[in-house]
């Protein structure tokens, strides 16, 4: 093995994988907490609400992770009242969180309609009030319908956090591609972007192919 | 109101022209980009769905590869690694790096939106087909495609969708599209707020408007017993 393969897979592993992995994990838990509470609220039928969270829904869904990421990261320090300045890392949890709650509160709705009636009927009947009703009765089974969509949640936004490269995060890809760029000065250097960019590439496959086997997996045993 | 009176309302609506040219860009390649991925899917779907040795496997491949690999990471491979392919360098114009690595992208999920709608057509239907005397290939242009790329569209159509989005991940590459116009915008203005507001509300509008259009078509193609 060519001398600079170890220290690129250095830096890419103990820099890159784990902002990555920060990213991922803040993002991933963050979507899940208010997606579940907003798509529970969604199936309240209390119209304002429900049009409150839709549109919440329709925008982070519908605006590219790209254009969420710099509305938080670059428009967010000059914007009037707010002036509040996050981090690369603390604006890419932001973004990235804002599309994931909206994916998680669409798929939580889904999955609180999908409990029979009966359910609701039933705990009604023994005395359970809204909050108790959903929290002991009817989340738990919703949340078996989806922990299936919750990994594939997770496969995707270890994928997008890619995008908060563009930021300036040194995640897997930055520190990749600073790899080749350092190198190119190295004495007697010739290319490495493919071998480099292939890494990457199969970095993210080893990492993504379990985890989407794994939804599906789940899908046929859970559902 | 302090928060109308120092958003430069004025700056936005000079700046239309340039937003109207990004977006234009935006729109060509998602085109290409959507088109292309409709073929790709259509053609490997059903090499997927018929099992037809090789084929198949080959697109089982590129459908794993494309889905488990960030899109961003592939706009780079075709524009950063692929002019440096050890021995034969490949170099395209960036139009078309702009267009094939959407296209690429949209073509692997579409593969799989289009083979489960082939596979869920029942196989009487095309047992009734060969019966009739038409060839396999007959049977899948006038009974697999027309119902079996019925039940593909409502899954299809967020691929298109995402295609649209995926566009605005060429501004990494610097192709002036939507998102890379305001970005130079913003790099000459020093005006963030202005800028990605402007830009967030197009891409909604545009967004907006196209999933309209599409389920209004969906809805007029949809299997008569479904709707």
């Amino acid at each position: 093995m060519p001398d600079w393969v170890g220290p690129v897979a250095d830096y890419m592993a103990h820099e890159g994988l784990k902002n990555t992995a920060r990213i991922a994990v803040f993002a991933v838990l963050g979507s899940t907490a208010v997606g579940i509470v907003l798509g529970t609220l969604m199936t309240l039928r209390f119209l304002p609400l429900q049009a409150l969270i839709r549109l919440y829904i329709e925008v982070w869904r519908g605006l590219p992770i790209i254009v969420t990421i710099f509305l938080v990261y670059y428009a967010l320090p000059t914007a009037p009242v707010i002036h509040h300045r996050f981090g690369v890392i603390t604006g890419a949890v932001i973004g990235l969180g804002l599309w994931g709650s909206a994916q998680v509160a669409e798929a939580t709705r889904g999955a609180v309609q999908s409990i029979p009636r009966e359910q609701h009927e039933a705990a009604a009947a023994l005395g359970f009030g809204w909050v108790g009703r959903h929290r002991s009765v009817i989340l738990p089974q919703a949340l078996r319908r989806l922990l299936p969509p919750l990994v594939s949640l997770l496969a995707n936004v270890i994928q997008n956090t890619t995008i908060a490269s563009l930021i300036g995060v040194p995640e897997i890809l930055a520190t990749g591609q600073r790899s080749i760029e350092r190198l190119q000065f190295e004495p007697g250097a010739h290319s490495h972007n493919f071998a480099i960019y292939a890494a990457i590439m199969a970095a993210f496959f080893c990492i993504s192919f379990p985890l989407t086997r794994l939804a599906i997996f789940l899908e046929r045993r859970l559902v | 109101m302090t928060l109308l009176a120092s958003f430069d309302w004025q700056f936005i609506w000079d700046h239309i022209p340039d937003f109207w040219d990004g977006l234009k860009a935006t729109l060509k390649v998602a085109a290409i980009g959507i088109a292309g991925s409709l073929a790709i899917g259509i053609t490997l779907g059903a090499a997927r769905a018929h099992r037809i040795p090789v084929v198949s496997w080959l697109a089982a491949i590129y459908v794993e590869v494309i889905r488990n690999t960030p899109i961003l990471v592939q706009i780079f491979f075709v524009a950063g690694a692929l002019p440096h392919l050890p021995g034969h360098p490949i170099r395209l114009e960036p139009f078309t790096i702009a267009w094939l690595s959407v296209m690429i992208w949209g073509g692997a999920y579409n593969t799989e939106n289009f083979r489960a709608g082939f596979e869920a057509v029942p196989y009487r239907y095309r047992e009734a087909g060969l019966a009739l005397g038409f060839s396999r290939f007959k049977t899948f242009l006038n009974v697999t495609l027309p119902i079996g790329g019925r039940i593909a569209l409502p899954s299809s159509i967020n691929t298109y969708i995402s295609v649209l989005k995926n566009t605005s991940l060429l501004t990494a590459i610097g192709f002036a599209e939507l998102t890379n116009t305001a970005y130079s915008l913003e790099s000459i203005s020093f005006k963030p707020t202005e800028v990605y507001f402007a830009l967030g509300v197009t891409y909604l509008i545009v967004v907006w408007t196209l999933s309209a259009l599409i389920r209004l078509v969906e809805s007029r193609l949809a299997i008569p017993e479904q709707a």
